[in-house]
């Protein structure tokens, strides 16, 4: 038979070998840094800190109460670990880059290192988990008098004493052992490897002490199928059908929240965590080791439903179970287990729940108020934190105790846990949107979890008060001042929901709006842009760190002060001789480097926070030349640099492109050019040609002998003739220089064109008779009245079906002139089925001096008949182009606006 | 199914890239499993050795994804995203 004072005893003990193991884990974790102690195997037993008493006893009681709902506590955890790669490993990589201590120094960080968020989430973590702490002490509270309780001499010394009583008693030794614990030093990065050590300790025992007593259960109840046989026979089994409504996604979702946010998984999983690597082990050994823990579960709370006497708390079966069946040793191991889950809850909750009170909310003060005048002893901040980590730890479990105090009355753990995870929840969308939403702002942030948690205080926490005071249950009844939209458990009338889905639906819902859109409505500052930056690409980016003081002016005098008071005069002296080492000098001549004021200030965030840290160092690099602000400022001339460098490299894109057409207009030229030296080499040979016969026959004819009457008439009329020709092509020529020079003009007056067209169809009747050109009359457009000038325009197209004749040397030679009005313009288009125009010289036959190259029978034209075509054309507001033939050779077509047609 | 399986593994043993898309895979159809509605699929008053169907369902979901994150775990090669390159030589 076991008695309170032997249990007691036994528990004293108990904790002062955890006490010797953390003392030698730490001796051996710094002395040896491959130790034991850093293996992935340690750290998963210490993440299994997560189950606490809520599982050894709670999840009895839940599974004996309402069925299934115990699993998704560990399922959701199950989940994040599975998802390692995605989230964990991403905060573990942030906190190791940052030094990050804490939740509230995480999302302090990376919402520019602000304090006051780090106060908010510092104060809402220490009141959310203070029902949390209350379910610790209630367990134990409840697992001693449970021992005592089954007789008169069980009770020893704790007679007369209730469960208040037991309950101070146990918080106060609590108190005092998590102080010799956990503050002992301020450590670095916020490690405390003995206490770990510790802490997988008890995750062995705990998990021993289940294990052992599940099988002694199934033992003795013949088997699992008698179990859950009897069981349905008496009609109490656990209602496993019913669980699968809101509840289960509703503790489904909080329990991932839960296993990023509270503050020991925390310290355990991230900030405690020494090599990455180690979650690869951790992704499938924690889900393992909950899936052990879990496993009798079931079958204890079955079992215990039907052997216990009816109306035996159900929380305590794996405790009384033993006890019932008289097995004492099993007995006194599932109470050390118990014990066990509680304690490494209470100790490193507290101590996370410290670090943050002091680095957040004293340190602060402290630096407030000393005005940067560093203290005599180098050791004062050390202390002082040391100091305020030790009251933390004080308040933090009065505060577990008090929320004892005023809801002893009610009988679960399990319900009293889901309140802490609702309040922790509320950190999570913030927790996410600081890793992976880069537009997130610390007012979007804020403003979510503070409105979470005040949701969360109206709908959770102030109901859980309703058993011990009237005023709270009449709240819980009509609401305030009656307005029934208000009523804690049916918030804006949703009543449908079971009051913890409600309050974890609306206070969820609330933060994440909150959260999207104060960070869509608001601006980021400087520093807040660099952390987002830093945190969002944490994997992109090399790890290379910016320091935020950029161009310091101050001297290593100063910051040794500073780094002396906070890291002691050791560590100060060690990290700045290794800084003087690194870039071989002197330590009296080192000069600090923007990079080495950065490393300093992550070094005084691993044991002050990050916020703290900063403020801290700006003090001493106050006279900084660049400012942050600069900076930024400096990184947007930069990017106006940029900018301008591109517009730039725009201009001077199209300078090439221009360029490139100079050297095409050029190209042209120099074949114009050519042409021309060939035009003029005709033009000479083709005035030459009659120059000489001119010049012969006229010299024939100076000497009148020897020729006859006839022979002077014919020679007479060559030179007539050859006169001729010479004057039409320099009056060709003429004709096209004062159309170029615009010295030719003559008055635009309404003429029919059709007219013009017949009459040069006219002129040139002879000539296509001569070649046995067949002419087809395609589709007229009948009298059209153009502006123009009648003779230009009939020369233009004399001018037009004289080349269509004279460059077609097709067998049956065919011209097709066909008229019409078009969208207001008169077109005709003159075709042949000659050999058309090559490619080549399409773009050139409209030049001066161009002629065609091929097809030409006779060459007599001085080709300046199309070029002169052009510009009277364009004197009466035309167009003349080549476009494709239908006959297949070469297409003129004339566009001439149409008068009185708009 | 159980083809479909060996195939899905044979076909991640040999890709490594894939890993980490099996990883999120796991991840998102394990939550799939353990919520309602597949959840009420297998939520039928029967038992199974003594023990109703739908704790050994939800155990077996739990076990394959212990199983599936240490496969996938152990052969995801190292990460050395964003690690410094060279630091110490600075």
């Amino acid at each position: 038979m076991l008695s309170a004072d032997f249990v007691i005893a036994t528990a004293v003990g108990y904790v002062g070998l955890l006490f010797v193991l953390a003392f030698f884990g730490d001796r051996r974790a710094r002395a040896n840094t491959k130790s034991f102690l850093h293996s992935p195997a340690v750290y998963t037993l210490s993440i299994s800190v997560y189950c606490t008493s809520w599982t050894f006893y709670g999840a009895v009681g839940n599974a004996a109460r309402s069925g299934l709902e115990f699993l998704t506590i560990y399922l959701g955890p199950t989940l994040v670990f599975v998802g390692w790669w995605f989230l964990l490993r991403r905060l573990v990589r942030i906190s190791h880059d940052q030094r990050i201590t804490s939740l509230a120094d995480l999302l302090s960080s990376r919402f520019g290192k602000s304090n006051r968020l780090a106060v908010l989430v510092t104060c809402i973590a220490v009141i959310g988990i203070a029902p949390y702490i209350a379910l610790q002490l209630k367990a134990v509270t409840s697992s001693i008098q449970a021992v005592a309780g089954s007789s008169e001499f069980g009770q020893g010394s704790l007679a007369g004493i209730d469960d208040v009583g037991l309950a101070f008693g146990i918080a106060a030794a609590m108190a005092l052992f998590t102080i010799l614990f956990g503050t002992r030093h301020v450590d670095a990065k916020e490690q405390h490897h003995g206490v770990v050590a510790a802490i997988a300790f008890e995750a062995v025992v705990k998990l021993a002490a289940l294990l052992g007593v599940g099988i002694f259960v199934v033992y003795v109840g013949g088997g699992l199928e008698p179990i859950f046989r009897r069981a349905a026979e008496m009609g109490v089994s656990a209602p496993t059908e019913n669980s699968f409504g809101d509840r289960w996604v509703t503790t489904l979702v909080l329990s991932v929240a839960a296993i990023v946010c509270l503050p020991r998984q925390f310290q355990v999983t991230v900030v405690e965590n020494s090599d990455e690597s180690h979650l690869r082990v951790a992704g499938w050994a924690f889900p393992a080791y909950m899936l052990l823990m879990s496993l009798f579960i079931l079958p204890i709370a079955v079992f215990g439903l039907t052997v216990m006497p009816a109306g035996s708390n159900p929380d305590m079966f794996a405790l009384t179970l033993p006890m019932f069946y008289g097995q004492s040793p099993l007995a006194l191991l599932a109470f050390i287990g118990g014990f066990s889950s509680a304690t490494s809850m209470i100790i490193l909750e507290s101590i996370a729940l410290s670090i943050m009170v002091s680095n957040h909310i004293i340190m602060p003060l402290v630096l407030r108020f000393s005005s940067g005048q560093p203290s005599a002893d180098g050791q004062g901040v050390s202390h002082l934190l040391l100091v305020a980590r030790r009251v933390s730890i004080i308040l933090i479990l009065s505060l577990g105790f008090f929320y004892f105090f005023f809801t002893r009355d009610s009988n679960a753990l399990a319900p009293i846990g889901l309140i802490s995870f609702t309040a922790i929840a509320q950190f999570f969308p913030a927790v996410l949107a600081a890793l992976f939403w880069r537009d997130a702002s610390l007012k979007g942030a804020t403003a979510a979890i503070a409105a979470g948690f005040v949701i969360w205080v109206w709908c959770s926490f102030l109901p859980s008060f309703e058993s011990v005071s009237p005023q709270v249950a009449m709240l819980v009844q009509h609401g305030p001042w009656g307005i029934a939209w208000l009523r804690p458990e049916a918030l804006f009338g949703l009543d449908r929901l079971d009051p913890l889905s409600h309050a974890a639906f609306w206070s969820l819902t609330i933060n994440v709006v909150t959260l999207t859109v104060v960070s869509l409505l608001t601006k980021q500052s400087a520093l807040e842009r660099i952390q987002s930056t830093l945190f969002v690409d944490v994997f992109r980016r090399g790890a290379a760190q910016r320091g935020n003081f950029v161009r310091g002016s101050a001297t290593a005098n100063d910051l040794f002060f500073v780094a002396e008071r906070v890291l002691g005069e050791r560590r100060a002296a060690a990290l700045f001789e290794t800084a003087a080492r690194e870039i071989g000098v002197d330590p009296d001549m080192l000069e600090p480097s923007p990079a080495f004021i950065g490393k300093l200030e992550r070094e005084l965030a691993g044991s002050i926070g990050a916020a703290s840290a900063h403020v801290m160092l700006s003090k001493v690099v106050s006279g900084s030349d660049v400012s942050l602000e600069e900076m930024m400022q400096m990184a947007d001339e930069t990017q106006q640099v940029i900018e301008y460098s591109q517009q730039l490299e725009k201009t001077s894109a199209e300078l090439r492109s221009t360029a490139q057409k100079l050297e095409d207009a050029n190209t042209q030229l120099r074949e114009l050019d050519s042409q021309k030296d060939e035009f003029l080499s005709q033009v000479s040979h083709e005035v030459r040609t009659p120059m000489t016969s001119i010049r012969s026959f006229s010299e024939i004819l100076l000497d009148p002998q020897g020729i006859d009457d006839v022979q002077r008439q014919h020679f007479v009329s060559t030179i007539h003739q050859e006169s001729l020709r010479l004057t039409r092509l320099l009056d060709e020529i003429l004709d096209l220089s004062a159309l170029e020079r615009g010295e030719r003009s003559w008055e635009n007056r309404p003429v029919d064109a059709e007219a013009a067209l017949e009459r040069a169809l006219q002129v040139c009747d002879a000539l296509l008779r001569q070649r046995d050109m067949r002419v087809e009359q395609g589709p007229r457009a009948g009298c059209t009245m153009v502006e123009g000038d009648a003779d230009r325009l009939c020369q233009v197209f004399i001018n037009l079906i004289s080349n269509a004749v004279k460059y077609n040397n097709a067998t049956k030679a065919v011209l097709r002139v066909t008229s019409s009005v078009r969208a207001g313009s008169y077109v005709v288009e003159i075709a042949d089925n000659g050999p058309g125009i090559p490619k080549s010289e399409r773009t050139l036959i409209f030049e001066k001096f161009s002629r065609g190259q091929h097809g030409a029978s006779d060459q007599s034209g001085a080709g300046l008949g199309l070029a002169i075509s052009r510009q009277i054309i364009a004197r009466m507001n035309g167009t003349l182009d080549l476009v494709p033939s239908p006959l297949g050779g070469a297409c003129f077509r004339v566009r001439l606006p149409v008068v009185g047609a708009g | 199914m159980l083809s479909a399986l060996c195939a899905l593994c044979w076909v991640i043993s040999v890709e490594p890239r894939k890993r980490v898309s099996a990883m999120l895979a796991l991840t998102v159809f394990g939550a799939l499993l353990l919520v309602p509605p597949l959840v009420l699929v297998f939520n039928q008053p029967i038992s199974h050795f003594g023990v109703p169907q739908i704790v050994i369902y939800l155990f077996l979901v739990w076990l394959g994804l212990i199983i599936g994150t240490a496969w996938l775990s152990r052969t995801l090669a190292p990460d050395t995203s964003g690690k410094p390159d060279g630091l110490e030589d600075e």
